[in-house]
């Protein structure tokens, strides 16, 4: 945890980055703490167009890019996020923003939940929450925000099946949802892998999802569950 | 014509020569500065005729004449035309073998009536249109524009065109303008009489000449000079003199009679051919409103960008920092200093959420990109799940979007306290020219605008736009909201 680990990130490996945020003072702070992580800023730039071009011209394991950037201050950096999704799929994109819109997390997903990331900026004052969403992300998982999740339970139209599970299966299933892997799970509830297992067995059976091996997979499972 | 010399430049009170406004040349401009002051007024007299402002009245007066003496000549077009016509009819029962006499009077007098009909029903849409033409003379020649009158409304059916042409009163007015305009324009044309004739006299000396190689013992008729007074004649080279003063005198007088008549024509004009006074202060009114509104949607546009890209992002760097901090402190490090890290750090994301709220509230940023997204993320935070569609082809003002989704949020909120509902239906869409926004819930019914609730602020925010808010919420439910909105303020 410590700035002189020296290429060991979150994931086990350094992770080359592209930063594409409009504010300087957040831009730098973001680098600083990703290098800080032991992983690699191959640039930071302040638009969406620097931003596929820095992609297209280092391939960074992950880009993150805020939503609200010039020149019109609205979303080009979830567009410029989206052709990247479609153009580079090798790179994962992790879309930072100060608002959360259900809408543009729907956009940002499409039916394909394999490096991706949505997160409030304010998660990126945890900091190791955030190093790991990011190693996450650059590894081809997926990490949704605790209140897209939650927004997403709050509206689901399976209310009654949601309800039909215990408290702790709940917390479950939110951070199924919000990409994380049983080892991770277990780490946040803090419990072993196979209690977390047998959670996810549990869940998966009452909802009545057939059960996937893959951790993107099963967000998406849970996901589709939520919003269909 | 010494006097063109800038002997008076900004000195007279507004002779006919200065231009409106006082465009007179900067006071510094030349003028011996102790002119006495009977000299300026006659400089200022003398030039007036030759003046940009004097060519402009004489050119509307001309203009006014011309378009007076059409609405003169109309009722003789029309007698005569109605005379053609009533012999016309007249002649055919007149055959051989019947009297005449009575026989004429009868259709003389129908055709009367009718032209007397068709007469009022073309008064005032002709009124309307001459009218128009006298404004845009005016407007073109002599400055500020008069707005023009309210549109004539539109009638459905024979029935009902036929009463809103009778009924027009803009119509009416102007057709009584060009009624009182007669007696304006005889002084119009006065006015162009003194620009011509007094021009014509001033030339007199100069041809006078031409004639003089007639064979001796001739008589020489006087030529006759006209005046405004009457004429008189001129029979030698010394007369011509006596025609050229007169001619001179009138060209003076022409700018002052000009200007008379056309100051009295646009009062006229101002009085009958413009908006009456009431609806144009509420025209005036309803424009100053929409623009109220306008302003203060951008205004808390602009307000919630400040805040996103300075406070917000500040307080989120903070964070960042200070989680970044934590993480660095060792294990040495003395708790009571861990405990303020953690507190600062713990501050800063509270702080930022609950400026997030602030903000959201100012302006939601996600209807930047349309009542369709605002309005998903709105319905995705409410308690009972809602359906959403939205139709909308073409984006309404953003004002109208604020006051819609705001009126959204307000309903949903509602409907999650109050209601105790299931499910919650929210339509948008475009019905008749204006945004309609219906929220239904299956809940307890009940809901009244008098009782509070916020429904009477929903109704205050869409009055500001003239938006209605109908409520349909018998106790026992269901409870259905519908909020009607004009795509611009």
């Amino acid at each position: 945890m410590t700035a002189s680990g020296g290429g060991r990130g979150d994931g086990g490996r350094p992770v080359r980055v592209v930063i594409a945020e409009d504010a300087a003072l957040f831009r730098e702070g973001l680098a600083r703490l990703i290098t800080d992580r032991g992983h690699q800023v191959a640039a930071a730039v302040g638009d969406a167009d620097a931003l596929l071009a820095a992609v297209a011209e280092h391939h960074p394991d992950v880009a993150v890019a805020d939503v609200r950037m010039p020149p019109t201050h609205t979303d080009e950096g979830l567009r410029a996020a989206i052709e990247l999704r479609r153009d580079h799929p090798g790179t994962g994109v992790l879309v930072l923003s100060q608002y959360i819109e259900t809408r543009y997390a729907a956009r940002l997903l499409e039916g394909n939940a394999a490096g991706v990331g949505y997160l409030l900026k304010d998660r990126v004052a945890d900091v190791a929450e955030f190093a790991d969403a990011l190693a996450r992300v650059a590894a081809g998982g997926t990490a949704l925000d605790p209140e897209v999740v939650s927004q997403l339970v709050r509206a689901s139209r399976h209310a009654d099946g949601i309800a039909a599970l215990t408290p702790r299966e709940r917390e479950v299933l939110a951070l199924m949802a919000e990409g994380r892997s049983n080892a991770g799970i277990a780490a946040a509830l803090v419990v072993t892998g196979g209690v977390v297992e047998k959670h996810v067995a549990s869940i998966f059976g009452k909802l009545g999802l057939p059960p996937s091996e893959a951790d993107n997979r099963r967000v998406l499972a849970v996901l589709r569950y939520l919003g269909s | 014509m010494g006097a063109f010399g800038p002997v008076n430049q900004g000195a007279a009170d507004e002779p006919p020569g200065s231009a409106p406004g006082g465009r007179a040349a900067p006071p510094t401009a030349l003028a011996p500065p102790k002119a006495p002051a009977a000299l300026t007024a006659a400089g200022a007299a003398l030039r007036a005729p030759f003046t940009a402002r004097a060519g402009r009245e004489l050119l509307f007066c001309l203009a006014e004449a011309a378009l007076g003496l059409v609405v003169l000549a109309a009722p003789f077009a029309l007698a005569g035309l109605g005379l053609v016509v009533g012999l016309l009819a007249g002649r055919r029962p007149a055959g051989p073998g019947s009297p005449g006499q009575p026989v004429v009077f009868v259709p003389a007098v129908a055709v009367l009536l009718v032209i007397l009909a068709l007469l009022a029903i073309a008064l005032p849409r002709t009124g309307r249109r001459l009218g128009a033409a006298h404004r845009r003379l005016a407007a073109r020649l002599l400055g500020p524009a008069i707005g023009a009158p309210a549109p004539p409304r539109p009638g459905r059916g024979l029935a009902g065109r036929l009463g809103a042409v009778l009924r027009d009163g803009p119509g009416w007015r102007a057709a009584a303008y060009l009624l009182l305009q007669l007696p304006v324009m005889v002084a119009e044309i006065y006015a162009v009489f003194f620009a011509a004739v007094g021009l014509a006299n001033l030339s007199y000396p100069f041809w006078w000449p031409l004639f003089r190689n007639h064979a001796p013992g001739t008589v020489l008729q006087p030529v006759p000079v006209l005046t405004p007074f009457g004429s008189f004649g001129v029979a030698t080279l010394a007369g011509t003199a006596a025609a050229f003063a007169a001619g001179a005198a009138m060209l003076l007088a022409a700018p002052w009679v000009a200007r008379g008549a056309a100051a009295a024509d646009c009062w006229l004009m101002h009085r009958m051919l413009g908006p009456p006074r009431l609806a144009q202060r509420v025209a005036d009114l309803e424009q100053s409103r929409a623009l109220a509104v306008q302003d203060s949607a951008a205004l808390l546009r602009r307000l919630e960008r400040d805040l996103h890209d300075g406070a917000q992002i500040r307080l989120a760097t903070l964070a960042m920092n200070l989680g970044m901090a934590r993480e660095k402190l060792g294990a040495d490090t003395d708790p009571q200093v861990r405990e303020l890290v953690d507190a600062a750090h713990q501050g800063a994301k509270d702080a930022l959420v609950e400026l997030r709220s602030l903000a959201r509230g100012i302006h939601p940023p996600a209807l930047d990109n349309g009542l369709a997204d605002a309005l998903a993320t709105l319905a995705a935070g409410g308690a009972p799940p809602v359906d959403l569609s939205v139709h909308l082809p073409e984006r309404p003002a953003p004002e109208i979007e604020t006051i819609a989704y705001f009126c959204a949020a307000e309903l949903l909120a509602n409907a999650a306290k109050h209601s105790r509902a299931n499910r919650v239906a929210v339509d948008l869409r475009f019905t008749d020219g204006a945004l309609e926004l219906r929220v239904s819930d299956d809940g307890a019914g009940g809901a009244d605008a008098a009782r509070g609730s916020g429904l009477a602020g929903l109704r205050q925010r869409a009055r500001t736009v003239d938006g209605r808010v109908e409520i349909v919420s018998p106790p026992g439910g269901p409870t259905r909201v519908t909020v009607t909105l004009p795509m611009h303020a």
